[in-house]
């Protein structure tokens, strides 16, 4: 089973194929999944199941690949990558995604900016900013959002906060899981956002939506 | 058998690990890390808890003197060597055993459980630099703390207890007491109270980092596993401590008053 196709090598366009972000590919003993996405492009995908989700993400976040699966990512081929190589990958990675929650002593301005007040990169006013912006543009009052630990935000809230942080690492390849996921309708329609704020800040970047096929 | 083994081995390294990564308490979060588990960990304690460790170390010097017929010699010597090699260094590490072991094992425990540990790594923040470091460091500066509050409540209570149970004044004793106090008295107490902070932490660190499994039931293991063996370390080490310091091993190189 294909998820999304990936580029044939054969096919015409294939003389011209873009540079790939990500391209992922399992074999499992029922079905086939191949995940092709180019730079700089937009992708929705959606898998079979949970596992395979789960799977995929693990691959993509990590680096690093299981038996039965090849990974490749920015075109460079992650099975005998090193130590060093494999983080320099993962750092242009960021993800939206359940696998990366919160940190629930922290409030949610410690969460954002903890990654970069413990890398030192970018400064913390960089971060505010930031911050301040992405907020903004979701209608959310920051005063008393910063302050409040993940137990006392919402899903939407969460979801933002987690949005916040990943556009302060600013990735070159952005993976949003389950976005819609435990939202109501009205929540939707506010985060549906995202994509524009991150196709905004990163007009060269790739995202990519994963979301499991619904039967 | 294997587990112990494998408890040894894990203790060992993560102990080594959290020591050789000391200079990261420099980053930010590090250092607010290590500033919290200062605060909750030692001035937190020293209003209630410590209160009343210090009032029970006054007790047991009144019961003894009282028990022994104590004269004003032997009345500091339990001054010194009970309380202030000690009682001070066990009730520390025993309040902070109870208070921040816990709570530690629990909240690690905790995060390993929900994934939180796994996002820290996605984000590239070292387990050892974010959770382990501050928390280790934190608790030994916050047992010392401590330690030297315990000392100072518990000798300054025994000095004032001690006129109403013998016949000597509280000039008498504390100039006995300067008499026979030396610095190895004090160095002693410094290094055993860092030593029992480490072994805490390490252990509650330890244990949870590796829960045996991944469900809310392991919490309560956890904190079980790592508040028994945190005591029977500190129990150990101060065993072990006072044979080498005071015992045969370096006795005559080491000029302490005992």
């Amino acid at each position: 089973m294909s998820a999304q196709p990936a580029a044939r090598p054969d096919a015409p366009e294939a003389q011209a194929a873009p540079r790939f972000a990500l391209r992922y590919s399992r074999h499992g003993e029922n079905r086939e999944i191949a995940i092709a996405v180019p730079v700089g492009s937009v992708r929705r995908i959606e898998l079979p199941d949970a596992e395979s989700k789960s799977a995929f993400l693990t691959a993509v976040l990590k680096a690093r690949c299981e038996a039965g699966e090849e990974l490749e990512l920015f075109g460079q081929p992650v099975r005998n990558l090193g130590g060093s190589a494999r983080q320099r990958l993962r750092a242009r990675v960021g993800a939206l995604s359940p696998i990366i929650g919160l940190i629930n002593n922290l409030n949610a301005w410690e969460n954002i900016s903890l990654p970069a007040a413990y890398h030192g990169k970018p400064s913390l006013a960089e971060v505010a900013a930031v911050t301040q912006e992405v907020l903004d543009v979701f209608g959310v009052e920051p005063r008393g959002f910063l302050v409040r630990v993940p137990d006392e935000l919402g899903k939407l809230e969460r979801k933002i906060a987690a949005f916040a942080r990943l556009m302060v690492a600013g990735p070159e390849l952005a993976i949003i899981e389950s976005l819609n996921d435990g939202l109501n309708r009205a929540e939707c329609a506010r985060i549906a956002g995202f994509e524009q704020e991150y196709r905004r800040r990163h007009p060269a970047g790739t995202l990519l939506f994963v979301d499991i096929r619904e039967e | 058998m294997l587990r112990a083994v494998r408890e040894i081995e894990g203790g060992v390294r993560l102990s080594l690990n959290a020591a050789g990564r000391l200079p990261v308490l420099r980053k930010p979060p590090v250092l607010e890390s290590f500033l919290r588990q200062v605060y909750f960990t030692g001035v937190t304690a020293s209003t209630g808890v410590v209160l009343r460790a210090s009032l029970l170390g006054v007790l047991i010097i009144a019961i003894t003197m009282d028990v022994l017929d104590a004269d004003v010699d032997m009345a500091v010597k339990i001054l010194l060597l009970v309380v202030f090699r000690e009682i001070g260094p066990l009730a520390a590490a025993v309040v902070i055993i109870l208070r921040s072991g816990t709570a530690m094992s629990a909240e690690m425990a905790m995060m390993r459980i929900s994934g939180q540990t796994r996002a820290l790594r996605y984000l590239g923040i070292n387990l050892y630099d974010y959770l382990v470091v501050p928390r280790v460091a934190g608790v030994m500066v916050a047992t010392l703390a401590l330690t030297f509050y315990i000392q100072f409540l518990a000798i300054a209570g025994g000095l004032l207890l001690s006129p109403f149970i013998i016949e000597a004044t509280f000039m008498e004793l504390a100039s006995r007491l300067f008499d026979l106090f030396t610095p190895v008295d004090f160095y002693y107490s410094i290094i055993k109270s860092l030593l029992f902070g480490f072994a805490v932490a390490a252990c509650c660190c330890y244990h949870g980092l590796n829960p045996p499994d991944l469900t809310q039931n392991a919490v309560p293991k956890v904190v079980t596993r790592a508040v028994t063996q945190a005591a029977m370390l500190v129990l150990t080490i101060n065993a072990v401590f006072a044979y080498i310091v005071f015992g045969i091993l370096f006795f005559g190189l080491v000029k302490a008053t005992v």
